[in-house]
């Protein structure tokens, strides 16, 4: 039986000579029952940790952790009845894969006819039927990993949790159990954690995205609306490759309102946002693949420094004018090479602007109604 | 100055000659080892099957083999204490052994897994207590054994053993658990095991080779051992063979044949240990940082 999975207020510290190290910070947040929820950030953002609080293997310092509507926190890893796949793998190397995967089972007394029928089940599901009389050491990295989801699989877990479990694999496998994770996700009864820290893996395999910045929680959202709707610079930051640009800009007070000026552009912004942020200076945020060297309303020019094609599209990695470094993804940058100058538009409504702390003030749909409401401009 | 030191590889003297000259000295080297290790192996089986009629001739030492004998062993069994000494000396090495690897190993987890005040301490302490020569421990030992009225018992004898075995063990078993993966106990706990039952189905598995290894140890230093059971024993029929067989030559009808045929039956122990265990014994002190 899948269990959401609520935390509240957590918090983890460590502490080791006699400095404290706070690895989660005040973390509050419910995971809805069965989804796939990916936490990502950098490393040392306190992601795996939350994982470990969740699974019963780390106690949080202060705060709530419930499964549904049982508090857990304080509940041993043994009676969680969660499952976790690690990123070490952890297969037992003197058991054959067909008794880790079985070895949950024989724990909980489960008759070896049925872990048999369990294991030749999960196998079958997970193409290593033609493995399980090996030992893991025989295993290729990726069977190994296949064989970890199938223990996780036989269990029928309330909560599967996965710590990084494709970091170590080659970049095919990792798209092959890609799949395989979501299609487990598809078949099992369960809410599903995963932590990663590469926002691939977290944009395309979640119903939620859980970002972490420095134990804090940064946004937790759907894959689209963290794209779409970045709460702050490092989100927009983090979400995307390549990453956000970011240009310099202040907002100035123009004769039919706010405008956020650059380097190269002027962007009218609504009155009830910007009228007290006059001679602010703020970031405009633009993602590379929203610049385009024939379109938009707002221009800038750049400094081609390298060019990737990346099969259909290239990515041109630049300078602004003002020194900012600007990524530009597009399916034709016109045969631009180092050192030539492009100039490259983009809309308002694609753009995010972030206050000098980094908040969002606002989404390109705000800048729009702006431009609308006043058709002088 | 030559600029020894510079250059790609091979600029002096080319890889071949190198990895030549290193495969002649690895051969030299074990030749020579080999050499000092067999000559008294072999002037103690040429002594001991051999009637000390033939070895003795002629007031010189004869030790290539015109014949050959079990006489010597017979006289041993029938005129000596010798089953009697062997029987304690297996008494007292198995249970030494069995104590100090079940110590080695619960000390071991208990170092890695857990943090406790005054760890390294304890951990120092440990090897610290491996520096000492058993002799320096022998007197002490007394002492506690005469006041506990301990004296001639095995189980007097097993832990003073234990004590001269378990400190190196423990340090063993502590490199040992370090490089089983904590995941691997973790992956059980959530699986259910509790941890005891993970430590048996899990961590002892994967830690087979230290604790074999911790019990080869163990096993040798409790069967060779002389300066603990001549000091913790002090009956005849308590002493161990390696006791035993040194006091045969105070008497008139136990000559050196006798003494070689026991020091026979002393070494098939350790050499079909050493002989059916060698891969383990490699493994566990590999990880022990020692080769």
């Amino acid at each position: 039986m899948a269990r959401p999975i609520r935390l509240d207020t957590v918090c983890k510290e460590y502490h080791t000579a006699g400095t404290t190290h706070v690895a989660v910070d005040d973390l509050s947040l419910e995971i809805p029952e069965g989804s796939f929820t990916t936490i990502v950030g950098p490393s040392g953002c306190g992601k795996t940790t939350t994982l470990r609080m969740i699974a019963g293997l780390e106690t949080p310092t202060s705060g709530t952790i419930h499964f549904g509507d049982r508090d857990v926190t304080e509940v041993r890893p043994q009676d969680r009845n969660a499952a976790m796949v690690f990123q070490s793998i952890a297969l037992y190397p003197h058991m054959t894969v067909r008794e880790n995967i079985a070895y949950g089972l024989k724990v909980a007394g489960v008759p070896k006819a049925e872990r048999d029928a369990a294991v030749d089940e999960a196998a079958e599901t997970l193409q290593i039927t033609e493995q399980l009389d090996k030992m893991p050491a025989e295993l290729s990295g990726g069977q190994q990993q296949r064989v970890a989801l199938g223990s996780a699989f036989v269990q029928d877990p309330d909560v599967l949790l996965l710590d990084e479990p494709m970091s170590d694999l080659d970049a095919k496998l990792k798209a092959e159990l890609r799949v395989e994770v979501q299609r487990l996700h598809k078949e099992m009864d369960a809410t599903m954690v995963y932590v990663t820290h590469d926002q691939t893996e977290a944009m395309t395999m979640s119903d939620h995205v859980l970002l972490l910045e420095e134990g804090r929680l940064a946004q937790f959202a759907p894959p689209g609306d963290l794209f779409d709707r970045p709460v702050s610079q490092y989100v927009a930051e983090f979400i995307g490759t390549p990453s956000t640009n970011t240009l310099p800009a202040t907002v100035e007070a123009a004769d039919d309102g706010p405008t956020i000026v650059g380097e190269q552009f002027e962007i009218p912004a609504p009155e009830d946002r910007f009228a007290d942020r006059i001679g602010d200076s703020v970031t405009v945020g633009i993602r590379p693949q929203y610049l385009s060297p024939d379109e938009g309303d707002h221009r800038i020019r750049v400094i081609v420094n390298v060019v990737e094609q990346l099969g259909t599209e290239f990515v041109v990695h630049g300078t602004s004018v003002n020194g900012a470094h600007v990524n530009v993804v597009d399916e034709s940058v016109d045969g631009a090479g180092p050192d030539d100058e492009l100039s490259v538009g983009f809309e308002a409504a694609d753009a995010f602007v972030f206050d000098e702390h980094g908040e969002t003030i606002c989404h390109g749909d705000a800048l729009v109604a702006a431009r609308s409401a006043s058709p002088s401009q | 100055m030559l600029g020894l030191g510079k250059g790609p590889a091979g600029k002096y003297v080319s890889q071949r000659t190198q990895e030549r000259v290193r495969r002649v000295s690895v051969i030299l080297t074990a030749l020579l080892v080999a050499i000092f290790v067999s000559i008294p192996v072999y002037v103690m089986i040429a002594i001991a099957f051999q009637p000390a009629t033939t070895t003795f001739r002629g007031g010189t030492v004869n030790l290539l083999f015109d014949s050959f004998t079990f006489e010597n062993f017979v006289l041993l069994f029938t005129d000596t204490g010798t089953p009697r000494y062997l029987f304690n000396s297996l008494i007292v090495t198995a249970s030494s052994t069995l104590l100090a690897t079940a110590l080695s190993v619960a000390a071991g987890y208990g170092l890695t897994r857990f943090e406790f005040r005054g760890k390294t301490m304890a951990a120092r302490a440990v090897l610290f207590a491996y520096m000492f020569s058993p002799i320096v421990l022998a007197i002490p030992l007394y002492v506690i054994f005469f006041t506990l009225g301990l004296l001639d018992s095995y189980f007097a004898l097993t832990l003073a053993l234990t004590g001269i075995s378990a400190p190196f063990g423990i340090w063993l078993m502590w490199q040992y658990f370090q490089t089983v993966p904590i995941a691997l106990e973790e992956s059980a706990w959530i699986r259910g095991a509790s941890r005891t039952r993970t430590l048996w189905e899990v961590v002892l598995p994967v830690a087979r080779p230290g604790t074999i290894a911790t019990a080869i140890f163990s096993f040798s230093v409790a069967w060779n051992d002389f300066t603990m059971a001549r000091v913790v024993m002090s009956q005849d029929e308590m002493y161990p063979i390696t006791v035993g067989a040194s006091l045969f030559l105070d008497r008139v009808t136990i000559g050196w044949s006798e003494t070689m045929a026991a020091a026979v039956l002393m070494s098939l122990p350790p050499f079909a240990i050493a002989l059916f265990l060698q891969n383990y014994l490699l493994q566990g002190f590999n990880v022990g940082g020692l080769e």
